[in-house]
């Protein structure tokens, strides 16, 4: 019974959101390998949204493209999530370990990632005034990957709805907590650059002279 | 002659550098401008640009023949384009030929409408009716303002109204001066927010015109609260909210706008106005938009920001700013869109003293000259349209009296001079959808990164290319139906089959 491919699984847990996952937990399966594509796409996925779209639905000037914004929306927030779930759900006594909230997230993005991608075909299709059907699109995409990310949750640390509800909260917070400190670490390291960047032309000077 | 090799060597590597020099010196873009000339995209950034006007020459008061200017706060051109320099440190008026090579008159004394003689001092400002040739002069320090005709004779003294309207307590100090096509006059004073000082032809005060907006931003909003919930004692040691003052204009005369400047940097607000007869703003819709230079810079202490001290609407339409804060003048088209800008601070032909600069005019149908007024080196000078500032101009007019088509042959030439000319690609985009050429006009409009038009463009491209593939996409659409309905078939087939041998069995 259930015994699935890799790509399978895959498909399985898009295609049944509310079982999907439990059926994925029950069989152990899921890889990380593919979770890692998952991610990837979605930093692709981004990026052609901003740099592929048709013309008309092009917000972005080409002088202000910049790769490192799209990093950031998709791989180090994909890991803030990531670490905050588990730092959060650890505590609230749930069962998923780092490998499977990794795993079962990555699964849940894909509705979104395909998402972007029809409305990325669609732009060179559709006019300004018919972006109703855009932004529908879009919509489904997000309704859908929010309803798996509940139910991946609520699966990789078997919660009832009401504890998922306050888990996927506090991961929120969580992940708030983990950029700030990030980017106060980050400040701190260029600080420390510089100061030693200072110290050694200020003892070049001091040699030279 | 002794052979020597190592001398050859020398002289050969000095002419190979030599030659190398002269080929790696930078060719630059406007060989004669003391300065770079630069125009901003539309994501207002500086870009390198084509000069449209470049320096002529320089004339002071000593090269006309006369004494040196002193202290010279404008400059006017009348219907004969003959122009008048307001010499205020030498209280006379000094009109020159158009192409400023002598001078026709100088105008130090008046005659009064009573015979009697009067001569001006420190005056500021001079406007020359186009209709009936008369001179209005600011007589700043005489605290009055003359209408005299063309031989000096005056006709009409405007004098401080003795109207309840006007301020009793104000001083009337005239600093600029203009009239209407009806003959209405109108005063820029130093002393007061609410406008010019307007008065009818015969010289009696009637109100004021034009005064700025106070600027909408959340300190005036919150300022404006806490006087209306102050008492009256409160009231008075509280901020009223003032606009800033305009301090000087011109008018449109074949449209009679009146355009006003706002040199004060206390305020982004109407910084240029255009107000219709009835004193209101047209450009109100634009009145955070950034005249002169986009960016300020601070230097030790001091924020160097535009300045504009003067206005000048061209025969075409065009919008000339002066800024004395960096010596350029900004010359927009009658939508206000930029089209060059000129001129820098310093000492050559081309360049002013920081601050001095007094008053900006033009010449020509299509601008052809502008001509700057530097109050601190008491010269005008006059910038001359360059091959490429006439096909800009050509194009911009055609373009903003809606000749799309007709403007496109001066677009693409702009382009060929210019590739980072942007209205150059939004025009030929505008041409190429009203010729019907939609896929060009897509790739114009893609070019100026304007994606609304790109989407227009599209909009009517998309629509003629499935008219015209029509046939094709039912044949697929037909071809597509067929082949699910032969497959739909095939697997009901298929399962029938399956089942088929069960029902025999258990038939049997």
């Amino acid at each position: 019974m259930m015994d699935l491919t890799q790509p399978q699984w895959v498909r399985h847990t898009v295609l049944h959101p509310f079982e999907g996952f439990e059926d994925l937990r029950w069989k152990k399966a899921g890889s990380l390998k593919y979770a890692a594509v998952i991610v990837a796409a979605l930093f692709v996925a981004l990026i052609a949204y901003d740099r592929w779209c048709g013309f008309q639905f092009r917000p972005l000037p080409d002088q202000l493209f910049s790769i490192l914004p799209y990093l950031t929306r998709s791989v180090v927030y994909f890991a803030a999530w990531v670490l905050g779930n588990w730092a959060v759900c650890t505590l609230l006594d749930g069962e998923g370990t780092m490998k499977n909230i990794c795993i079962y997230s990555a699964y849940a993005l894909i509705p979104y990632i395909v998402s972007v991608f029809v409305n990325v075909l669609l732009s060179h299709i559709l006019v300004r005034a018919e972006m109703v059907f855009f932004t529908t699109v879009s919509y489904v995409g997000l309704i859908w990957t929010g309803l798996l990310l509940f139910n991946a949750v609520k699966a990789v640390h078997q919660y009832s709805i009401a504890k998922t509800a306050a888990a996927i909260a506090l991961t929120v917070f969580a992940m708030l907590v983990i950029l700030f400190l990030g980017v106060l670490v980050l400040s701190l390291f260029q600080k420390v650059y510089v100061f030693f960047y200072s110290l050694y032309t200020e003892i070049l000077y001091r040699v030279r002279v | 002659m002794k052979y020597n090799p190592s001398r050859l060597l020398t002289r050969v590597c000095a002419g190979i550098a030599a030659l190398l020099t002269a080929l790696a010196a930078p060719v630059p873009a406007a060989a004669d401008e003391p300065y770079d000339v630069y125009n901003y995209n539309y994501l207002g950034e500086a870009v390198p640009s084509q000069a449209g006007y470049v320096a002529e020459r320089a004339v002071s008061g000593l090269d006309l023949g006369t004494t040196a200017f002193s202290a010279p706060s404008d400059l006017c051109r009348d219907r004969d384009d003959n122009f008048y320099v307001v010499d205020s440190g030498n209280n006379r008026i000094v009109k020159i030929d158009s192409e400023l090579q002598k001078v026709l008159k100088i105008y130090d004394r008046f005659t009064m409408p009573d015979g009697s003689e009067t001569s001006l001092s420190n005056p500021k400002g001079i406007y020359v009716s186009p209709d009936t040739g008369l001179i209005y002069i600011a007589d700043n320090e005489n605290a009055r303002a003359l209408v005299s005709d063309a031989e000096g004779k005056v006709q009409t003294v405007i004098e401080k109204p003795e109207s309840t309207v006007y301020d009793q307590a104000l001083t009337f100090l005239p600093q600029k001066i203009l009239c209407d096509n009806a003959g209405n006059v109108y005063i820029v004073l130093n002393n007061t927010t609410k406008g010019a000082a307007m008065f009818d032809s015969s010289g009696s005060f009637i109100g004021y015109y034009g005064a700025n907006a106070v600027p909408r931003t959340a300190a005036v909003i919150a300022n404006h609260f806490w006087n209306m919930i102050a008492s009256e004692e409160e009231r008075q040691f509280r901020r009223r909210n003032a606009p800033t003052a305009f301090d000087n204009f011109d008018i449109d005369t074949a449209k009679g706008f009146i355009f006003t400047s706002t040199s004060s940097g206390a305020s982004d607000t109407d910084i240029v106005k255009k107000v219709n007869p009835e004193g209101h703003n047209l450009f109100d819709y634009m009145s955070g938009y950034r005249w002169g230079d986009l960016f300020s810079t601070w230097y030790s202490g001091t924020t160097y920001k535009t300045r504009i001290v003067d206005i000048d609407i061209g025969d075409d339409g065009s919008i000339n700013c002066l800024d004395a804060t960096t010596g350029r003048v900004f010359q927009y088209d009658k939508e206000a869109s930029l089209l060059f800008i000129m001129g820098t601070t310093g000492d050559q032909v081309g360049s002013f003293m920081a601050g001095s600069v007094t008053a900006v005019e033009t010449k020509g149908e299509n601008c052809e000259s502008v001509y700057v007024l530097d109050g601190g080196k008491g010269t005008v000078t006059e910038f001359r349209q360059t091959v490429f500032g006439r096909i800009v101009h050509r194009a911009t007019a055609l373009y903003n009296s809606g000749c799309y088509e007709e403007a496109l042959g001066p677009w693409l030439e702009v382009l060929k001079r210019d590739g980072n000319y942007r209205s150059a690609y939004l025009g030929i985009s505008s041409a190429y959808y009203n010729m019907g050429r939609y896929k060009e006009s897509m790739d114009y409009a893609k070019k100026a990164d304007a994606s609304a038009r790109y989407n227009r463009a599209f909009e009517r491209y998309r629509s003629e290319w499935l008219r015209a593939h029509l046939t094709g996409i039912a044949a697929l659409a037909a071809v597509l139906a067929a082949a699910l309905l032969v497959r739909k078939y095939l697997k009901k087939r298929r399962k029938q089959k399956q089942s088929a041998p069960d029902a025999g069995e258990t038939a049997a």
